[in-house]
């Protein structure tokens, strides 16, 4: 049986939309999806981090291994950003997600860098979100993914809409990033990103709710005319290899 | 359904992109039936790059092949000093239904004056304007709405409903501004919630971005559809968005569909 492996959920109440766990695993069950990586929503990232943190390890405890945290912190912390990973990694997360536009930092101003030497240490993945102009660019995720060679990057969104365009370059220039397929028409996007010598290895599958129709994700991957081997990958096996 | 956001697929060649194969308006309409599409709104893809009257007449010829199903927009590069009449001579001569531009890959700002000349020819005819948007610099939904609001009498169309990062602006830009309209096409699930939830559902369409696959089957057009479907949204504002509202702006009752 082929795992399927979500990397990228926001749990909780968000701007414009929101999922409780609840409604997570039944969309889950609905679709076939095994695993979800699940991070606390928007203003959690921006300013209630440890509320977010103990929000999805309490969701991940009562999932029975079918969520996995990630950990969340603010750049500008500092020292206070390292203590709350920590708390979190205490807690079962098991990945670090950044999301530049969000948390109000530039991906390249030295800011994030002991929270991705933090996450590395542990042996997480970084999933950052991409795609919004001027500070959250794949182009500029591949620079801090060839700054820290021991760390896994997942690029959110693959910099949809118009940074798709940036998307290869940015795997090409780092060996350690990974497309996110969310939002990503394979015909047009995906098709491209894993044209050797790139490959369908550096592609990871997520539905990215509540901002997507998971159901049009999820069935993305059984319309892209794919080997099975690679369908597999995609779809869990690499982002299970990322993780401790 | 009427798809309001529709590419001529790219010629190849030096000046093409995405390695995009030409195919005929009548495999196309095949692909359409498939879909459940039942008129095209048509812009070029090259002519984004190379405006030019040549350009206009491709679309035009394309889209005459199957008249009944394919509605032709024309796009000029506004700074040239022949815009106003090549904008004429596409919705005049040419029959072409409304105009299409993509501002930051034409290398212009939405409410620059040189807009102002097309959009007076487009008021002449009843003509909508739509725009790529959804992508700073050059395309911001309130750019579009300061344009929008020089020339009440033309309605213009967000061909994007903001995208990613721009579809709260768009949501402000369309209920602030009556002869604005909103096309959903990439917009993301929560951002066309929301955009139904908030927007005057009379001035709501529906679009593919087909014609920038390779392949004349398009596979992700067929994604977005699914998803306009499945979106938990009255019947009632599906069907005006669907159809009925492009229908309107077209004029379509008059002469074709
Ligand atoms: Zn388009």
């Amino acid at each position: 049986m082929t795992l399927v492996f979500d990397a990228h959920v926001r749990l909780g109440v968000g701007r414009d939309a929101s999922l409780t766990a609840g409604e997570l695993l039944a969309a889950m069950d609905r679709l076939g999806i095994d695993r979800a990586l699940i991070s606390p929503q928007e203003r959690c990232l921006a300013v209630d981090h440890r509320d977010g943190n103990a929000f999805v390890a309490e969701a991940a405890r009562r999932s029975g291994d079918r969520l996995l945290p990630y950990a969340v912190a603010s750049p500008w912390r500092g020292r206070g950003a390292l203590d709350e990973l920590a708390r979190a990694a205490d807690d079962g997360a098991v990945a670090l997600a950044l999301d530049p536009a969000v948390q109000g930092f530039d991906l390249l101003d030295g800011q994030a860098d002991p929270l991705v030497e933090a996450a590395a240490a542990r042996g997480w993945p970084i999933y950052v979100r991409t795609g919004t102009p001027s500070f959250a660019l794949p182009l500029q995720l591949a620079e801090l993914a060839v700054r820290h060679p021991q760390a896994s990057f997942v690029m959110g969104k693959s910099g949809a809409t118009d940074f798709w365009i940036d998307a290869r370059p940015a795997l090409e220039r780092a060996p350690n990033l990974y497309a996110d397929t969310a939002y990503a028409p394979w015909d047009v996007v995906l098709a491209g990103l894993a044209a050797p010598p790139i490959g369908w290895g550096r592609l990871v599958f997520s539905t990215d709710m509540p901002n997507s129709a998971p159901a049009i994700e999820r069935a993305r991957h059984d319309a892209w005319p794919l080997g099975d081997e690679a369908r597999a990958a995609i779809l869990g096996g690499t982002l299970q290899r990322l993780l401790p | 359904m009427i798809d309001f956001h529709v590419h001529k697929p790219s010629e190849g060649g030096e000046g093409g992109r995405y390695d995009s194969r030409p195919y005929t308006a009548a495999d196309y309409v095949a692909v359409m039936d498939e879909l459940g599409i039942d008129v095209s709104v048509v812009f070029t893809l090259d002519g984004l790059w190379h405006p030019s009257p040549a350009e206009n007449d491709r679309v035009a010829a394309w889209v005459a092949e199957a008249p009944d199903r394919l509605v032709a927009f024309g796009t000029v590069d506004p700074r040239l000093p022949d815009a106003a009449a090549e904008t004429e001579r596409c919705l005049g001569e040419l029959g072409m239904r409304g105009l299409k531009f993509h501002p930051w890959i034409q290398a212009f700002c939405p409410h620059e004056a040189c807009m102002d000349p097309i959009a007076e020819v487009a008021a002449a005819h009843g003509a909508p304007i739509l725009f790529h948007d959804g992508t700073p610099p050059y395309s911001t939904p309130l750019q579009i709405a300061a344009l929008a609001r020089r020339h009440p009498d033309v309605p213009m169309v967000l061909g994007h409903g903001g995208l990613q990062d721009h579809w709260r602006e768009a949501i402000a830009a369309v209920t602030g501004t009556p002869n604005l309209w909103i096309c959903l096409c990439g917009t993301p699930n929560a951002g066309m919630r929301a955009v139904v939830a908030r927007c005057p559902s009379q001035r709501l369409l529906f679009g593919t971005d087909a014609g920038l696959g390779a392949a004349v089957s398009q596979p992700f057009a067929a994604e977005r559809i699914a998803e306009v479907e499945q979106l938990e949204i009255e019947e009632e504002v599906r069907a005006a968005m669907l159809d009925g509202n492009a229908r309107a702006l077209l004029r379509l009752e008059e002469q074709v569909g």
